[in-house]
């Protein structure tokens, strides 16, 4: 497997203006959450990118797409389908190759070095299989995420053999079905909102969107499907995720970026400096 | 080699595992069995398995109890150290038996000890069950997060969008109804759904469930689901919970209010909303507030309305009308947060599990329990539940061998055809009997029964579990008819093998009287539940069933107007009508227009809305006016309650009127005006109270060592003989006090202990007065004499004894069997405030399990709001008068007989008349035996006391050396609890009168007793010396339909032990073997006594 194609999601009507937010980098460059995520992909080896939006967002999204504006091909989603719709939307343009998929609204820090999506990537590419991103979530946020439920693979590797994927599920329905032997209690494998798929998920998407008759269409009963069809798996990533759209979320990235970069100690001088004064 | 007893518990081979506790035990020696306790315990102590451990609790509990004290050489006298007890009542049960074993170690084993240790064994054994229970339930996947979660933004749940939609101004908030029929046990095989049993012995947990609608017959159109649960958001940021039929509601604005299950009538709505994880139950005590909980779930400024209706469907009908009201309530709110998938319609299977378990953990929050079957009514149709053994992925997994929660299988149209279902309803009448009985002891003897694996038992429980199979083939062919035989086989063998008490004479006389009235068209009887008397199944040929609905409503009432002073019924019977549901819990959102809350709602809530300013309504009560009054335009349903809710804008025309009767009983029954106001003022004034009962601390208290006493066991030949011609000669009569209504008998239902029919005997159920006379006649005539028997009677027992006297002894009343009325009554008070702290307080209490803890504590403070608010002592008028007077304790028995001229009209009839026996309706071994008699003449005594070695359960005070005079005291006297423990022996209150000179001691001789107002002064001269004790008692308060409410109340008493300490009264005292005296004050006691022979014993006295 190889994964040189990027499709991004940035569709949602109510959400049409986050990925433009402009944010600091780890080097301290300014740049619009969509840049961001368009070089986290193309430093895992991406070469072309997709990015699904609402009419009328192509120019703003081309100005926010900084030096890989040419690599980036704009798809419409004429009409709010769902976040599976979304995706689908990206089929031609991915056409039959197997591709990275990242959510315009999350922005996604690294522990170490190798950034999140190089984590994926090299997984998905060594173990030949569609592998979602995963971080470990405590229950209280279950309802906000995408989760899987299943077994460890085994090795040092945190990867997962995925069984269940269920989507914004309760507490109750995640203790009875998404229960992951080894986690801490209390604690589920959510959504990163990062994936490397296989076209396969095209035909689920399709199948799905036949069955809605109508309704919104999303990801997670695809990938759910997929579950079934094929050897599917969940990596827990050495990083964090960043929901720029929940309260707070565009602040929390920022902190982590410059936390994570450049200009740390003075980021962390003026944290203390607030500290002691309120 | 010969089988030691931890052998059964690890056997493999069922033919050893099953062997019969009892069966081990046959054959062996006292020392055998301290040995075998000696190995019990030292097991029980490393054995990890839980249902070893209990298993050997068990048997420890029962060799101790039943077959130690057995033993002939088994010494009968220790002590229980008092530190040992005090830790049984908190439930520390491991550090009881310590000092109990180390106790026995000092004393020697012996019977005292032993029944201490039983008793703690006992309750350890169930505290390690329900412990399991607990954890499991806990454990339980899908429940356990909801202990995890301590802040309100952790709280992950959100109310679905659908419920939130309102279009401003006065559209009203959707509403989710929820609909749940109940559910009836087609078979009931032995209790096996008690979750113990289930997890157990999952093999023979099975039964046969059906949903059904309900309604009552004569009142309701037709049947219908019963169990209704409403849902809705509110523009306010509080929890408010209604319940229409115990018309109840409330507004919760704390987060602890939630928690505060016994302040109101809602416990069973808080328990759902926890147990649904809206509150969940691990934010209790954080010090969260409820507004910032309910701002994360239902938005800012927003909180939800909780409303339940089981359609008036009367309390104790044995079809779970609670666990499935739970299940319906926690399935509204589980749906309204998205935890059950659809938001309508009915659930799906996983759905139904996750609702049933969080019922469980309701049912263990709210402090209740019902079988794993109850919340059958969620799901459709007739479905088969079986216990599941546990497998390795499963939480009970290595602790026990099934599953908490057991496996549905619907029975289909495949296996159950559309036909015979329908012959099924063509022939079943289902009844509500009236009685209301607490089925918790019988849970409780079954679980004991079945680890002993008693053996007529345990074959009586392999019967019930294969007459499942042919129940479930009958059912499927249609073959109603014999349905019917095998139901009504099952009640009478296996059913009443494993619990004789299942059934009464009430039961069996409606039983007798429907096969009378319908012959072969009857076609059988049926137990629905616990026990029978409530909710019962009457089968018929299908052409006679209408008939038979009217007719078992006559039969049903006349029987118990017949028995309804000695039965508790908590209501009149109702018949109901039914149909098979085959649905399930089914939910609807109703919108707009439709988007009420049940009309009896409404009822309650108009009312108060319209006694306020219209402009002071807020939002939600003015739509809800608005929804009402369009509703009751169009909807016969809501314009039928219009009447009763202008009756409640009024006030009662009708109060007032119980209150004359109790005026008129009061003046009947010779109550004293003066003497009831100086008890109030020194009730008000704290010189008379529970603390003042209490001798000085100075008081010595000593123990009475056994040479000072006669042992009844040793009588010499002499006395026999002597006693023997005193009643040849008709010297002899016996004095049954009659006059109480046995208020731990049966929690304060206010009938006649004395008419109870408790037990068969030869065959017949029996009351208790049915057993003296049976004893009085057998020793009349082995003496070939007539041995007067008299009943002392009160106020609340006199009219219903004589009634049936009349019926039973013929022209034998006022001949040989006679009645003396009471002459004294008092007038109930409510309690002081410092009484009841010092009930609950500075005496030794039993400690509950956790949650149980809770709901008193509870409970509690709500009793002493109540006290504080109706008025310290002031009289308790708020029941029924008979419930509000009270009989003023047995020293006035003996006076009643001088003062009401019985005595002398004996005496008339019987001038040779020197000897009275004198005891307790419930001593049921108390016979006029001729060695006690005996040795009474030979004492010269004006008394003689029969006493006996105590047991742990043996409260009230005892024989002692108090301030170096050998007398009676009162447990209620003693200035310390642990002094009770000091003394050896316990009263049984059976007492032996010299008449004469007990006449002397009132200053009075034979002739006097014709003149009435020369025995009144004597009487009321004596009676001025003996101290007053005043006490709280339980008495029950029935309301609604078939629902009880317990108040403590205070009364005073005086009592007949204290005449041992006049120094002018001379006493004898005797210890006598426990068979004779041994009293029976709770029914939970009945199966012991059964068991360990005592029932057996009493069956040889008598002339049946």
């Amino acid at each position: 497997m190889k994964v040189r194609k990027a499709l991004i999601t940035a569709a949602n009507p109510r959400q049409r203006t986050l990925p433009l937010q402009m944010l600091i980098d780890q080097q301290g460059a300014s740049k619009s959450a969509l840049q961001i995520v368009l070089e986290e992909a193309a430093a895992a080896g991406v070469e072309e990118f997709c990015v699904v939006v609402c009419p009328g967002d192509e120019s703003a999204y081309s100005a926010a797409s900084g030096a890989l504006r040419d690599r980036v091909r704009f798809v419409v989603q004429r009409n709010p389908g769902g976040y599976g719709h979304a995706v689908l939307c990206g089929r031609e343009f991915i056409n039959g190759e197997a591709f990275l998929h990242l959510v315009g609204d999350h922005l996604h820090v690294a522990n170490g070095p190798t950034s999140c999506a190089r984590q994926l990537v090299g997984i998905a590419e060594s173990e030949d299989a569609p592998v979602s991103a995963v971080q470990p979530t405590h229950e209280s946020l279950l309802t906000a995420y995408g989760t899987v439920g299943g077994r460890l693979v085994g090795g040092e590797r945190p990867l997962y053999q995925i069984e269940t994927v269920l989507e914004k599920p309760t507490p109750t329905v995640a203790e009875q079905q998404l229960l992951v032997p080894g986690l801490r209690a209390g604690y589920y494998l959510c959504f990163f909102g990062m994936h490397v798929l296989l076209p396969e998920i095209f035909d689920l998407l399709t199948e799905q969107g036949a069955a809605a008759s109508g309704r919104p269409v999303g990801l997670s009963p695809a990938l759910h499907a997929l579950a079934a069809r094929r050897r599917y798996l969940a990596f827990n990533v050495a990083g964090r995720r960043y929901d720029i759209g929940a309260p707070y979320g565009l602040l929390f990235a920022q902190l982590a970026l410059t936390l994570a970069g450049r200009d740390r100690d003075r980021m962390l001088t003026q944290l203390v400096e607030l500290l002691a004064t309120r | 080699m010969s089988l030691r007893v931890t052998d059964i518990i690890e056997a493999e081979a069922p033919e050893t595992r099953d062997l019969a506790i009892a069966r081990w035990c046959a054959g062996r020696s006292t020392a055998e069995l301290l040995r075998a306790c000696g190995e019990l315990e030292l097991y029980r102590r490393r054995q990890t398995n839980l249902y070893c451990r209990v298993r050997a609790l068990f048997f420890l509990s029962a060799i101790h109890r039943y077959h130690l004290p057995a033993r002939p050489d088994f010494p009968r006298t220790g002590r229980v150290p008092y530190a040992g007890f005090s830790r049984v009542l908190e439930r520390r049960f491991e550090e009881a038996i310590t000092g109990f074993l180390r106790a026995q170690e000092a004393q020697g084993a012996n019977e005292t000890l032993s029944s201490a240790l039983a008793a703690a064994y006992h309750a350890l054994g169930f505290q390690t069950l329900a412990d399991q229970v607990r954890h499991t339930v806990r454990a339980t996947r899908g429940n356990a997060w909801i202990f995890r979660l301590g802040h309100p933004q952790d709280q992950p749940l959100r109310v679905r969008p659908e419920l939130l939609r309102a279009g401003g101004g006065t559209t009203p908030h959707p509403v989710l109804r929820e609909r749940t029929p109940v559910r009836m046990d087609l078979t009931h095989c032995g209790w096996s759904d008690i979750f113990f049993l289930g997890m157990d012995f999952p093999e023979g947990a099975r039964v046969l469930n059906v949903s059904i609608d309900l309604g009552l017959h004569g009142r309701d159109a037709g049947p219908r689901p019963p169990v209704e649960a409403y849902f809705r958001i509110i523009d306010e940021p509080v929890i408010r919970l209604a319940s229409v039929d115990l018309e109840a509601s409330a507004e919760v604005r704390e987060l602890e209010e939630v928690f505060d299950f016994g302040r109101d009538y809602l416990g069973l709505l808080k328990a759902a909303i926890i147990a649904a994880g809206l509150v969940p139950p691990g934010i209790e005590r954080s010090g969260a507030k409820l507004a910032d909980l309910l701002g994360v779930m239902c938005g800012s400024g927003r909180g939800f309305e909780l409303v339940s209706n089981v359609n008036r469907i009367p309390k104790g009908s044995r079809l779970a009308v609670s666990t499935n009201l739970l299940g319906a309530l926690i399935g509204a709110c589980m749906r309204a947060t998205g935890q059950i998938r659809t938001l309508t319609g009915p659930m799906e299977e996983s759905e139904r599990r996750m609702v049933a378990a969080r019922a469980i953990l309701g049912e263990w929050l709210g402090g209740s329990g019902g079988g794993w079957q109850d919340s059958g009514g969620l799901w459709p149709g007739i479905k088969l539940i079986e216990g599941v053994t546990a497998q390795p992925d499963d939480v009970e997994y290595g602790f026990s061998r099934g599953r908490l929660l057991p496996r549905h299988t619907l029975l289909g149209p495949d296996r159950i055809p559309a036909a015979a279902r329908e012959r099924l309803q063509e022939s079943l009448v289902l009844v509500h009997g009236g009685m209301a009985q607490n089925v918790g002891p019988i849970l409780e003897m079954v679980t004991e029964k079945y680890l002993l694996r008693s053996e007529a038992e345990w074959s009586a429980r392999h019967q019930a579990v294969a007459t499942l199979d042919e129940i479930l083939r009958q059912l499927a062919a249609g073959e109603v008819q014999a349905l019917g035989r095998s139901l009504t086989a099952n009640f009478f063998g296996p059913l009443q093998t494993i619990i004789p008490w299942v059934s009464n004479l009430y039961t069996e006389r409606l039983i007798q009287r429907t096969q009378a009235a319908f012959g072969d068209d009857f076609w059988g009887f049926w137990m629905l539940g616990g026990m029978s008397g409530g909710g019962m199944g009457f089968i018929f040929a299908p052409t006679r069933r209408r008939e038979a609905q009217e007719r078992l409503q006559e039969i049903m009432l006349t029987a118990k107007r017949e028995l309804e002073t000695a039965l508790p019924f908590a209501m009149d019977p109702v018949v109901y009508d039914f149909a098979i549901n085959e649905h399930g819990s089914v939910a609807a959102l109703l919108t707009d227009a439709d988007a009420l809350l049940p009309a009896g709602y409404y009822q309650q809530s108009v009312p108060r809305c319209l006694r306020q300013e219209a402009r002071n309504l807020t939002p939600r009560e003015r739509t809800d006016l608005q929804q009402f009054t369009q509703a009751a335009r169009h909807q016969p349903e809501f314009a039928a309650v219009l009447p009763t809710l202008l009756d409640r804008l009024l006030p009662s025309a009708t109060a007032g009127s119980d209150t004359g009767r109790l005026d008129t009983l009061l003046d009947e029954n010779g109550f004293d005006r003066v003497q009831h106001e100086q008890i109030r003022a020194d009730l008000r004034g704290g010189r008379i109270g529970l603390a003042m009962n209490r001798l000085p601390p100075t008081t010595k208290i000593e123990d009475v060592p056994a040479e000072s006493l006669f042992d009844a066991s040793t009588a010499p030949e002499d006395f026999c003989r002597q006693g023997e011609a005193a009643l040849r000669a008709g010297e002899v009569a016996v004095v049954t006090y009659a006059a109480g209504v046995g208020s731990r008998w049966t929690q304060g239902a206010g009938v006649v202990k004395g008419l109870h029919p408790f037990a068969k005997f030869a065959g017949r159920h029996r009351n208790f007065i049915d057993v003296h006379l049976a004893k009085t006649k057998q020793m009349s005539r082995a003496f070939g004499t007539v041995i007067p028997h008299v009943f002392t009677t009160s106020y609340l027992t006199h009219a219903p004894i004589e009634r049936f006297l009349r019926e039973t002894a013929g022209d034998a009343l006022d001949r040989t069997v006679w009645l003396s009325p009471g002459r004294s009554i008092g007038l109930r008070l409510v309690p002081t405030v410092r009484d009841l702290q010092f009930a609950w307080q500075e005496t030794a209490q039993q400690k509950l399990d956790e949650q149980k803890e809770k709901m008193r504590e509870s409970v509690r403070a709500a009793l002493t709001a109540w006290a504080r608010q109706t008025g310290e002592a002031g009289d308790y008028l708020d029941n029924l008068p008979s419930q509000c007077l009270h009989p003023v304790g047995h020293w006035f028995e003996i006076p009643n007989l001088l003062k009401n001229g019985v005595l002398a009209r004996l005496l008339a009839a019987q001038p040779g008349l020197r000897t009275l026996l004198v005891h307790n309706v419930d001593t049921l071994g108390a016979t006029p035996d001729p060695a006690m008699l005996g040795w009474f003449r030979a004492a010269g005594a004006t008394l003689g006391w029969e006493v006996m070695a105590r047991r742990v359960e043996d409260h009230g005070g005892g024989l002692g050396r108090i301030d170096g005079r050998v007398r009676m005291v009162e447990g209620l006297a003693l200035p310390r609890e642990e002094d009770e423990f000091a003394l050896t022996y316990y009263s049984t209150n059976t007492c032996w009168v010299d008449i004469d000179r007990l006449l002397a001691l009132f200053a009075l001789q034979r002739s006097d007793l014709s003149d009435t107002t020369k025995t009144a002064a004597a009487v009321r001269s004596l009676a001025a010396r003996m101290p007053t004790y005043v006490t709280l008692k339980e008495v029950k308060k029935r309301w609604g339909h078939g629902q009880e409410d317990v108040y403590p109340v205070a009364q005073f008493e005086k009592l007949w032990g204290d005449m041992t300490a006049l120094t002018e009264c001379t006493n004898a005292f005797a210890v006598v073997p426990r068979a004779r005296g041994q009293q029976l004050k709770d029914q939970a006691q009945l199966d012991v006594w059964q068991r360990d022979g005592s029932a057996a014993y009493i069956e040889t006295l008598g002339d049946w």
